[in-house]
């Protein structure tokens, strides 16, 4: 069922070159390089969606805080956007594991908020349309009153994930994004962070997630974070191009045999 | 019937609103019935007290002491919380952290040495109550306010970082706006010491009267019966108060009640 769709890779948009962190002497992460390029498919607005794999506490949310400027590492750098800048606090939009949200606003001003400080300068009434429009299409709309101590695990994700694409953030890390959710719950936030990516043709979303499966399904490309040996720092031991090998970008993914032997042996890896 | 015995001496058992309430009365009957059986002597019985609280109540200088002493505690605690917010906002700017620590510590500060100062540099005697009300509450009023600044989640900055905010955004949003609530129960917390700093201040100029004048008088005369329905007017008025202070904070900011339940 597998088969190749066509793309090209364009400008480079992301490069981390080299990255290393340490606590003390004990060293988490070294030597993380991967870039991500402007994937550009015929008769389709289509954006990045790339992700970091890896075991519980091999180092993904230090490499997250890092990825988004919030963390200095030891060595290396993050550069970004076509320009390729050393990312700055703010560049990156980011979904944390615990989607942290204001709880003293309601789910609507929470919104509000990221539509006000949005790039784009919008009128009241365009605003508010937006607003409307995603949390419609995003199943919120009964809960746009309510405080985000209101809401469901899932349902807080979803506001956070809005918030970032309201703001006008090209670049959305997730950390975790399918952690604590049931099956059915999965694969909604695989739609939905697919409907994100659809948005527009400068659009990435970088995953950090130990959940194989999910991860895969929705990527174009997959880098593998796993240790050189026992002791030893987290590298990217991996590099998945699923586009190339005509994984990407099927709905229907997760029942396709040669993508379930993929995960299998993934699973071995790290 | 065993059962809710049993429950009430269990950590963590959560009983009904209902029995709460039972507990509550009991206790107070049979503290009431333990203070008749051990008065008579030197302390006045329940009885007496009551009494006391309503000969104090029936003066015709009643309504202006208590008026006085609310008044005075109002001021105080007005102008202590605007101070203490200004002192623990300024905290999360390197440059005033010194003056925040310092007044911290200030908690350490006796009062007692520090009132021959304070009558020599204010001008009569509201100031100096109110100077020395302000001066034994905000050290209190900041450390809590730090406290709460200090527990924020780094990730809420984070937060308001990626939504593009400006540093300055990021501090009215977080810490003044996101807190307010925080800094009203603060403020309802310490009420209590102001509170019962107020009697003491008053004691130090009585001539505007006030609950703590009266107090300093009929002590003067030994007369117990209304030295402790004073003191009983004086605890229903704070418990009054925190309770409608709680009110307050519920309607005030809505979401405080959804935290408290949820966590
Ligand atoms: N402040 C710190 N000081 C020292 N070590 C730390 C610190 N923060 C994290 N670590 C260590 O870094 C390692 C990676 O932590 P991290 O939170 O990035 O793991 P993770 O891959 O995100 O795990 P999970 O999937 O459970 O979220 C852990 O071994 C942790 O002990
Ligand atoms: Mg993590």
């Amino acid at each position: 069922m597998s088969n190749k769709l066509p793309y090209q890779r364009e400008k480079l948009l992301f490069k981390v070159e080299n990255v290393s962190l340490s606590y003390d002497t004990r060293e988490i992460l070294q030597n993380i390089n991967f870039e991500i390029y402007d994937i550009v498919r015929p008769g389709i607005v289509q954006g990045q969606v790339v992700s970091l794999i890896g075991r519980s506490g091999i180092g993904k949310t230090q490499l997250f805080k890092i990825l988004s400027g919030f963390k200095k590492p030891n060595a290396g750098s993050v550069r970004i956007g076509v320009d390729q800048h050393l990312v700055q606090m703010g560049d990156v939009g980011i979904v944390p594991q615990d989607y942290i949200l204001f709880n003293h606003r309601s789910i609507y001003d929470n919104l509000k908020i990221a539509v006000n400080h949005c790039s784009k300068k919008m009128s009241d009434k365009e605003k508010e349309e937006s607003i409307g429009h995603y949390a419609n299409e995003f199943q919120l709309t009964e809960h746009l009153r309510k405080y985000p101590m209101q809401l469901s695990g899932g349902q807080r994700q979803r506001v956070s994930i809005i918030q970032q694409v309201l703001t006008g953030n090209s670049f959305i890390l997730l950390d975790e994004p399918f952690s604590g959710l049931d099956v059915v719950m999965k694969d909604k936030v695989i739609e939905l962070l697919v409907k994100v990516s659809l948005s527009t043709e400068e659009t990435t979303l970088i995953i950090v997630s130990h959940d194989i499966e999910s991860s895969l399904a929705i990527s174009d490309t997959a880098f593998i974070l796993a240790k050189q040996s026992e002791n030893k720092a987290a590298t990217i031991k991996q590099t998945l191009d699923l586009m190339e090998m005509g994984l990407a970008w099927h709905p229907e993914i997760k029942s396709d045999p040669e993508f379930i032997d993929l995960v299998g042996k993934i699973k071995y890896m790290i | 019937m065993k059962d809710i015995l049993k429950a009430l001496f269990q950590p963590f058992k959560v009983v009904n609103l209902q029995t709460i309430y039972l507990l509550f009365g009991i206790q107070a009957m049979a503290a009431i019935i333990l203070w008749q059986m051990s008065g008579g002597g030197l302390i006045p019985g329940p009885y007496k007290v009551m009494h006391g609280v309503i000969n104090v109540i029936s003066r015709p200088d009643f309504g202006e002491n208590l008026f006085a002493s609310l008044w005075l505690t109002t001021e105080g605690m007005g102008i202590s919380i605007v101070l203490a917010l200004i002192i623990s906002y300024l905290y999360v700017i390197p440059f005033f952290k010194p003056l925040a620590a310092f007044i911290i510590k200030c908690r350490y500060l006796t009062l007692t040495g520090l009132i021959f100062l304070f009558t020599l540099l204010t001008k009569d005697g509201h100031q100096l109550k109110i100077s020395l009300l302000i001066f034994g509450i905000v050290p209190f009023f900041v450390t809590s306010l730090v406290a709460i600044i200090d527990s924020i989640d780094q990730q809420e900055y984070e937060l308001c970082k990626t939504l593009k905010m400006s540093d300055w955004n990021a501090l009215v949003e977080v810490i003044i706006i996101g807190r307010l609530d925080q800094a009203f129960e603060v403020l309802r917390q310490n009420f209590a010491i102001s509170w019962m700093m107020i009697t003491m201040v008053e004691g130090l100029s009585m001539s505007e009267g006030g609950l703590g004048a009266l107090l300093i008088k009929s002590n003067k005369y030994i007369d117990l019966s209304t030295v402790f329905g004073i003191l009983v007017i004086i605890f229903s008025m704070g418990v009054i108060w925190d309770y409608v202070l709680g009110l307050l904070r519920i309607w005030l900011f809505p979401y405080t009640k959804i935290q408290t339940i949820q966590l």
